[in-house]
């Protein structure tokens, strides 16, 4: 039998592509390589009873409309509140922020008043400035060689809007696309950890460090959320992240949608610069009118096709796209709650994101070693607590804590991850140690996730959580290839769908839902 | 007294404006404040017989300035030696490449040859987009409130431009801007020193490591000039003070007269108009536009003064960043430096292969780390080097058989922590020697002159804001319409008929002349252009 649409990979992304295949009367398969959905937002028992929201663990830019098209919360889909992120600081003292705006004022306050009144302004400003990028997450990017009238009207659109803002908005824009975090925060604050923790988003996931240019970009990423309306910037998803994948898949059966776990794609079969379906590692032929891959261009060309099959210089871009994995996972089974030096007992503090990033310098070390292939001897991370707001995901009184942990390179300068993965979870612990001592005694089990794990395990080559850096010079209309943004690809009827695309990582389902839309021919 | 013009130093910039205005007929007084004309283009004596290029140490003046300026004639003399650039390794071979691209293809072979198959395609890549940028950086940046027949013109004309590259060059093009200039090294080339002498210049005085994006910009807009990625700039007999010495003659042909110590303490500003200089003499000059060749900062927030202008433009201006990373150091030399890696080759070959820049890094790592250091305040022990030896093909510049060596050291950060320039300058200067004596260990012993430029003596000798070779760094948040700020890009200021021609405003690669030739321009078409 043969389907309207194959979909490879059984992430996000895949499922949302799927669904919304599926509810314009396509009949799709979703093809999982592993036994669970999800790709990297998922949900497992790593340890009896401790479900782990294994690589991502917080949501915050999931597009409103995707929830509303797809009646998620109908689907069992609840995202909890993360409430705030707390810096511990070495020399005892912290930076503590929360939703309470009054009370985030008061808080910096303790470090300098000038900073407690610019915060102010730069919320706003930064509110502006995510009213006026939002529409680009939602859009195919142009190609700028193409006379395509469409294209040229959304460059046009793009020039407007520019023009439309006022004066110290465009002033803000322009630095915020081309600089880097600290440079950009420098002009607004002069606390050194209060411009270290709000720096930490601009390199996560990336390869480059806080001062590197091209990452103030990413800080507008916190303020999206906001203006979306929809929840919080932040939140959990109850169940763990698994949880948010499970409510696409629902929707998407509902739709009609056929979906298989462990069904692993050796191929995509091409003939004469067309894609008829895909062959299973099993040896299955499954034919299909169109092939959506979910999954990074290394895999969907390189792996899963005969480069003769596609043109050389096109082959030669795809091998030149930056992965360049930095970033690793600890996940820890807990047996009580880690106990903070600088602010002790479990308070509030714990409910949000607590954040390892003490100082500038500290960050930029710990790019610096990186660098130079070595993970990074006192790493920047970012930890939650998920069973403190939703305890179901563990054992009564134990509990959860995801640490994110970068830097990490996938590639080291002496010896390989397999060697080094304990020693890096060794690091991790210590490090937290450094601010809350406890945390030796209270952990049951660990599980760590170097780059080359989450290439292994999540099929994310070069461990990259976002299909491919977020670098200036793969975005937008370059995403992931310049010429290729438009989720097409050179082989007629295969297209992309994955975080590779535009507007690129993060649990958003932008990528898909563009696809889809371009497939149909709405954009 | 009064004019009609006057212009506050006498850099390369400010001297091709005065030539350029006083060509049109205005009335025009340079005021350098000073002894020597020529700004960071100067030769000085450093030693009695020894003459050295005091600051930068290449003339890459805009060849049409020297064409509509009939430079020659007034006494330039550009020399290109047969070497674009040498670069010496600890061991005993050196790439040397050619400006003859046959000849260095074939020593990058001896290196790699699938470099030396890929470099000659590289060269044409990287010109053909040169040219895109080049005309670029000889317009006048659009308004983006309202662009006028001309800015649309000038869009227009690079659109067509940026198209003509062809789909590939066009999307490379693209790719590369905001790229590490060490990921475009890697991506085309294998051999350690070709990809070393390509970051570098992607660095070059600026507060960028080869691994920062946006360092590839700086690569394509310093190549720009000739569509010559790695040695940018030629030299003038005489040095780059000869460059200077031919422009102030030319705009002094033209009647423009240029005054010497001459120091400015304010722009006098009435209202919210611009009517004149007063000196530190006390001696007020009333002029109908004044026009600024010190940096933005220094002229605007120094010289104006902050009261005359709007707390968000001070701000703005204040955030302009200006954080200067090169040093200078000059030596004679009694002897020319034997570097080990060169010894199997013949004297000559070895004089013509240092005749032009000499880059010392033991690879990009060695750069990145040097930056390192710089992040955090404090200098490298191992500078990233760039030597000319001008003597070579200027034997006039230093006695028979002897040499000026003239070096960029770099990184050394204009903030340091915890220490002063004035108590690291010599600190500095050794290590700078002692790098230089790893290539070429009879170095040392053959000084017999030394000076030490530090980022704090170009901002107290030569008036460089934080010490900025480029009066601001070039990166993507400060270039075409965002320097030196967005929406104040046309050489304009908040200050009616008060005008930048400097090195702060577009295209702001240092020398070329560009700036001061657009700022011309502009003025030119004044009060016409003048906006609010």
């Amino acid at each position: 039998m043969k389907y309207d649409a194959i979909v490879i990979g059984g992430g996000h992304n895949g499922l949302t592509a799927a669904a919304y295949l599926a509810r314009a009367g396509r009949k799709v398969l979703v093809l999982e390589r592993r036994h669970v959905l999800g790709g990297a937002a998922v949900t497992e028992e790593v340890f009896p009873g401790f479900h782990f929201s294994v690589c991502s663990y917080v949501v915050s830019l999931l597009r409103p409309e995707i929830i509303r098209d797809l009646e998620l919360p109908r689907h069992g889909l609840e995202i909890l509140p993360l409430d705030g992120t707390f810096t511990p600081m070495p020399n005892g003292d912290h930076l503590w922020r929360v939703n309470d705006h009054a009370r985030t004022q008061r808080e910096i306050r303790r470090h300098s008043t000038l900073d407690a009144e610019a915060y102010d302004e730069y919320g706003k400003a930064m509110v502006e400035m995510a009213r006026f990028v939002k529409p680009i997450l939602d859009m195919t990017p142009p190609d700028p060689m193409s006379l395509d009238p469409r294209g040229l009207m959304k460059l046009a659109f793009l020039g407007k809007r520019f023009r439309a803002l006022a004066d110290l908005d465009r002033y803000n824009q322009v630095q915020l696309m081309t600089m880097s975090a600290v440079d950009f925060l420098d002009q607004w604050f002069e606390t050194d950890v209060l411009k270290a923790t709000m720096s930490a988003s601009g390199i996560i996931g990336t390869f480059l460090g806080v001062r590197s240019p091209g990452t103030a970009y990413v800080l507008l990423h916190h303020y999206m959320g906001e203006i979306d309306g929809a929840f919080r910037s932040w939140g959990f998803a109850r169940g763990g992240t698994g949880a948010i994948s499970n409510a696409i898949a629902a929707a998407a059966r509902e739709a009609g949608v056929e979906i298989r776990t462990e069904a692993a794609v050796a191929r995509i079969a091409v003939a004469n610069g067309e894609a008829s379906g895909v062959v299973l590692t099993n040896g299955d032929e499954l034919q299909a009118s169109m092939v959506l891959s979910s999954v990074d261009p290394n895999l969907t060309f390189l792996k899963f096709m005969d480069t003769k099959d596609l043109p050389d210089d096109f082959v030669g871009d795809v091998r030149r796209y930056k992965f360049r994995g930095s970033s690793g996972k600890v996940n820890l089974a807990l047996d009580g709650l880690p106990n903070f030096t600088c602010m002790p007992g479990d308070g509030p503090q714990l409910r949000g994101a607590i954040s390892i990033s003490p100082s500038v310098d500290y960050m930029e070390r710990a790019y610096d070693q990186a660098k130079y292939g070595e993970f990074s001897r006192r790493p920047y991370m970012d930890m939650v607590i998920p069973t403190l707001t939703d305890p179901s995901i563990a054992p009564p009184g134990k509990h959860i804590m995801s640490c994110f942990v970068q830097y990490a390179p996938y590639k080291l300068a002496s010896g390989t991850w397999d060697e080094q993965r304990e020693a890096f979870g060794d690091t991790v612990i210590d490090t937290i140690a450094e601010y809350a001592p406890n945390i030796r005694d209270l952990i049951l089990h660990r599980q760590v996730l170097t780059p080359l794990d989450i290439e292994r395990d999540f099929g994310l080559t070069e461990g990259n959580i976002f299909q491919g850096e977020l670098s200036l010079e793969q975005l937008f209309f370059a995403r992931p290839l310049p010429g290729w943004a438009q989720y097409k690809t050179p082989i007629r009827n295969l297209w992309m769908c994955g975080s590779a695309t535009h507007p690129g990582g993060g649990i958003m389902g932008a990528p898909a839902r563009n696809c889809v839309m371009k497939i149909l021919g709405n954009k | 007294m009064s004019s009609d013009t006057v212009i506050i130093g006498a850099g390369v910039n400010g001297l091709v404006t005065a030539a350029f205005l006083a060509r049109a007929g205005r009335k025009v007084l340079v005021l350098e404040r000073g002894d020597h004309i020529g700004g960071c283009a100067r030769t000085t004596g450093l030693v009695p017989g020894f003459r050295c290029p005091t600051l930068a140490h290449v003339a890459s003046i805009d060849p049409a300035i020297v064409r509509a300026l009939d430079l020659a004639r007034h006494g330039l003399r550009i020399i290109r030696p047969d070497a674009d650039i040498c670069a010496p390794t600890a061991g005993d071979r050196a790439l040397v490449l050619w400006r003859d691209q046959a000849r260095a293809a074939q020593e990058i072979r001896g290196f790699s040859a699938s470099d030396a198959d890929k470099y000659p395609r590289f060269l044409v890549s990287f010109s053909r987009i040169a040219a895109v940028l080049r005309n670029v950086c000889k317009s006048i940046p659009p308004s983006i409130d309202e662009p006028n027949a001309a800015d649309l013109f000038t869009l227009l004309k690079a659109g067509r431009a940026f198209r003509g590259l062809g789909r590939a060059d066009a999307y490379r093009m693209l790719r590369w801007m905001p790229m590490s200039v060490a990921d475009l090294a890697d991506e085309w080339f294998q051999s350690e020193p070709l990809r070393s002498v390509i970051a570098a210049g992607g660095i070059l005085g600026s507060f960028l490591g080869p691994r920062s994006s946006g360092s590839a910009a700086l690569l394509l807009l310093l190549g720009a000039g000739e569509g010559q990625p790695l040695a940018n700039g030629w030299f003038a007999a005489g040095g780059p003070g000869a460059l200077a010495d031919a422009l102030a003659a030319a705009a002094q042909r033209a009647g423009a007269e240029i005054r010497t110590l001459s120091d400015i303490v304010s722009i006098n500003v009435t209202g919210e108009t611009a009517t004149g200089v007063t000196l530190t003499t006390g001696e007020v000059i009333s002029a109908r536009t004044v026009i600024s060749n010190a940096d933005p900062k220094r002229t605007l927030l120094g010289l104006v003064g902050a009261t005359h202008l709007g707390p968000e433009f001070v701000r703005r201006m204040q955030n302009l960043r200006s954080h200067g990373t090169l040093a200078k150091v000059n030596y004679a030399v009694d002897a020319l430096p034997r570097f080990t890696s060169l010894r199997s080759r013949e004297a000559s070959e070895q004089a013509a292969a240092l005749s032009g820049r000499i880059r010392l890094a033991s690879g990009v790592d060695a750069i990145e780390r040097a930056f390192d250091a710089a992040k955090y305040g404090g200098f490298a022990e191992e500078p990233w080097i760039e030597l000319t030896i001008p003597s070579i093909i200027d034997p006039a510049l230093a006695p028979p058989g002897r040499h000026v060596v003239s070096a960029y050291v770099q990184y050394a950060p204009y903030h340091l922590r915890g220490s002063n320039w004035d108590s690291e300058r010599d600190r500095l200067g050794d290590a700078a020697t002692r790098t230089i004596a790893r290539y070429a260990p009879d170095f040392e012993s053959s000084i017999v002159g030394r000076e030490v430029i530090t980022p704090l003596d170009l901002e107290r000798s030569y008036g460089l804001t934080g010490g900025h070779i480029f009066h601001g760094e070039i990166a993507l948040d400060q270039f075409f319409v965002t320097r030196p700020l967005l929406g104040w890009a046309r050489y304009a200021t908040p200050i009616k008929n008060l005008f930048l021609c400097g090195s702060g405003t577009h295209p702001g690669t240092g020398m070329d002349g560009r700036s001061g030739a657009l700022a011309a321009r502009q003025v030119l078409k004044a009060p016409a252009t003048w906006k609010p």
